[in-house]
């Protein structure tokens, strides 16, 4: 199981923190996170997976974790 | 002296609070062209009066107070002034930036600047209303907090629309790194309260019946109808900072290891979603404001005390939360509140804590204070803006403590004023910034480099390459857009929005890869700005300041104006004796890898300050050359 935490805007257009997917890599749990984000919403953010930026094959093992991170300014 | 330009009152006033009178201060329409206003304005009467004998606490310290020529002509986010001295926190130039409605009023009083030389006799405050400049006494004023200052200031003036700046208990005992306070907006950084507290002066009124001109008026009004569109569609200035404010920073820092962590120990913060702006939204927020005129809207309103008032911004939150190891978000809000009560630098103050309680972890200085301990901070601030028991050492700021306990390789200052809360181990070229940043250690007037490295875009964070350039360009940039008078958040749509909605596609991706192999390119534009004789259709400033103001205006004197504003503070700064010896950071930053198992997670930091200084053509010392000084016609 992959926990997927979400931050920024899409997580306060959703109203979650925090979801339980079950991906093998990076590509299907994109896909398996449409039930729940629009693609769109998904494409404008930058994934993390255990911290670092990754590639969409990436593999995923249980316990893993990914963030989705938008691009942010401020002062 | 009257201006062929739109925009400009034409006049400049110096104010002598020792002798209370006023005198029309020499300027011409060849120096708008040069300097435009604001910030860079200020240095340039700084600089052609300090001698470098000068010191904060001096009737010959100077204190400028300076709108730019947008203020007023309803250019999106154009509210903002720009107070000048020298800093006590520092000992060189200042310059802190306000959104407050000072600005806007003492252009309607019909002034550009004010120029505050001297020092009360006795406690006043002043109101400016038109052609009349009156001193007030001030007794019943001083010791007020500010938000009380500034009630009752509204039963004393004579005008019932007004703008107003006032300094609150810290000013007035010179804490070194007391702020002004102009409605709920601060002039925050660098001590300029405490130089407003010496000089006796508590608060400043203005009000007046002038009103801006435009150049243009049907094309101007056009313009700002299609800024403001792009503004909101965009998704930094039009989303992210109207629906998070700065505070949904928190979240991207921590990814990316540049949330500051027990005294810059560390980048990232276990507790950090605790102290987010995403809780702060879910949770505490009611709704957002902006300044005037500002389509952004990036202020939080939240309730403290049983009162509606500005929620925190994305330093207070970081540096009250995971650089002191808090992670209880309602105090945070708490003390941000108390902090502008009492007239104070919420980064200055917090750093100085987080100092403070590593110093007493390492025995260095007991005094009392703990990491997660927070308890009694409300305490402490007031006995910081009181000047009582450790609130008097601890108004020193970190780096005179680290001079007097020890402990200066965790003094996170550099020239003395205590750094943002961007960790810059994992964006090295936000580190560089921080050094060479005129005012100390701000991001902002760093250059902001970390919206490249990691926040906004994503380029290599830990090469050297390329991040002198950009640093210098994006420093020039910013420099023009204060001294026009606007925001510095307008600045972040230059970067098209589908390298943020899209940060995973082809063209992002061929953009963060690219980006450390062009300095050339950039060095090439800072060098040569007439090559750049256009307008750029992500970068509306220009063409702004061409139809409001009727200036001949493009990206490449954009730029020129800057670059002549930067090196200008830099030349005061020389006068002081500052040189490459000053350009340095904790340390800490430099020499302690934040990931020990990766030697690049520090600053190389000499490296690019070699490359700096040549790009903005200084010599190896880091000061100007005489060669570079003529061509800026700052000589």
């Amino acid at each position: 199981m992959i926990t997927v935490k979400l931050f920024g805007l899409v997580r306060l257009e959703t109203g979650i923190r925090e979801l339980q997917i079950e991906a093998a890599d990076l590509k299907q749990l994109q896909k398996e996170l449409t039930q729940y984000i629009p693609r769109e919403k998904i494409k404008g953010c930058v994934l993390l997976l255990n911290g670092s930026r990754a590639a969409g094959n990436t593999k995923l093992h249980d316990g893993d974790q990914v963030m989705l991170m938008p691009p942010v300014a401020g002062g | 002296m009257e201006s062929k330009y739109a925009g400009y009152m034409g006049k400049v006033m110096l104010v002598d609070l020792t002798t209370e009178t006023v005198t029309e201060y020499p300027w011409s329409d060849k120096e708008r062209e040069l300097y435009l206003g604001g910030k860079i304005m200020a240095a340039r009467i700084l600089c052609d009066h300090l001698t470098g004998k000068e010191t904060a606490f001096s009737e010959e310290n100077w204190m400028v107070i300076a709108t730019g020529p947008l203020s007023g002509t309803g250019a999106p986010s154009s509210a903002r002034f720009d107070i000048s001295a020298l800093s006590p926190q520092t000992g060189i130039l200042a310059s802190s930036n306000c959104g407050g409605s000072f600005g806007l009023y003492l252009k309607r009083a019909g002034y550009d600047a004010i120029i505050l030389k001297g020092k009360c006799r006795s406690r006043k405050w002043l109101e400016i209303v038109d052609d009349q400049f009156i001193f007030h006494d001030a007794d019943d004023l001083w010791g007020t907090k500010t938000g009380r200052c500034q009630e009752l200031l509204a039963g004393k003036v004579s005008t019932k629309k007004f703008g107003k700046l006032c300094i609150g208990p810290a000013g007035e005992n010179q804490v070194l790194y007391a702020g002004i306070i102009s409605d709920e907006r601060a002039s925050g950084r660098t001590g300029l309260g405490a130089v407003m507290g010496w000089k006796n002066l508590k608060a400043i009124t203005a009000a007046g019946t002038h009103t801006v001109e435009v150049y243009d008026k049907e094309k101007t009004k056009a313009w700002i109808k299609k800024w403001f569109e792009y503004l909101q569609k965009h998704p930094l200035t039009g989303s992210q900072l109207p629906k998070l404010g700065t505070a949904g920073l928190v979240s991207s820092m921590q990814a990316c290891g540049l949330l500051s962590t027990r005294n810059y120990s560390a980048g990232q913060f276990e507790d950090f979603d605790k102290v987010s702006g995403e809780t702060l939204a879910e949770e505490f927020n009611i709704t957002n404001k902006g300044c005037q005129t500002c389509p952004i809207r990036c202020a939080r309103t939240v309730e403290v005390h049983g009162k509606q008032v500005k929620g925190p911004e994305l330093e207070t939150l970081g540096l009250l939360g995971g650089n002191i190891c808090n992670n209880d978000l309602q105090k945070i809000l708490d003390w941000n509140y108390e902090l502008d009560e009492l007239g104070m630098d919420t980064i200055s103050a917090a750093n100085t804590i987080a100092w403070a309680m590593e110093a007493n972890e390492k025995g260095l200085w007991d005094n009392g204070l703990k990491f997660g301990c927070v308890e009694e901070l409300s305490a402490i601030f007031e006995d910081i803006a009181y000047r009582r028991g450790i609130g008097d050492e601890l108004a020193q700021g970190s780096k005179c403590l680290s001079e007097k306990y020890g402990g200066k390789e965790f003094a996170m200052h550099a020239k003395g004023l205590e750094l943002a809360a961007y960790e810059p181990r994992r964006a090295v070229g936000q580190g560089l910034g921080y050094a060479v940043s005129n005012r100390g250690g701000c991001h902002l007037n760093g250059g902001y480099l970390v919206i490249l490295e990691g926040l906004g875009l994503h380029v290599n964070t830990q090469t050297p390459k390329a991040k002198a350039d950009f640093t210098m360009l994006f420093q020039d940039l910013m420099e023009t857009i204060s001294a026009s008078g606007q925001c510095l958040f307008t600045s972040y749509a230059f970067f098209p929005g589908f390298l943020l909605t899209k940060p995973n596609g082809l063209i992002t991706r061929a953009v963060n890869a690219a980006a450390t192999h062009i300095g050339w390119a950039v060095r090439f534009m800072n060098k040569c700005p007439r090559a750049l004789a256009l307008h750029l259709p992500v970068f509306h400033h220009t063409k702004m300041i061409k139809l409001a103001l009727g200036m001949p205006m493009d990206f490449g004197r954009y730029i020129a104006i800057g670059e002549r504003g930067y090196t200008m503070e830099r030349y005061i700064n020389c006068k002081f004796g500052i040189t490459e010896a000053d350009d340095k950071l904790p340390k800490r930053l430099t020499d302690v890898p934040q990931d020990p198992s990766n030697p690049k997670t520090r600053i190389p930091l000499e490296k690019m300050k070699r490359t700096y200084y040549a790009a903005r053509g200084w010599d190896h010392n880091g000061i100007p050359t005489e060669a570079t000084l003529h061509r800026l016609k700052i000589k």
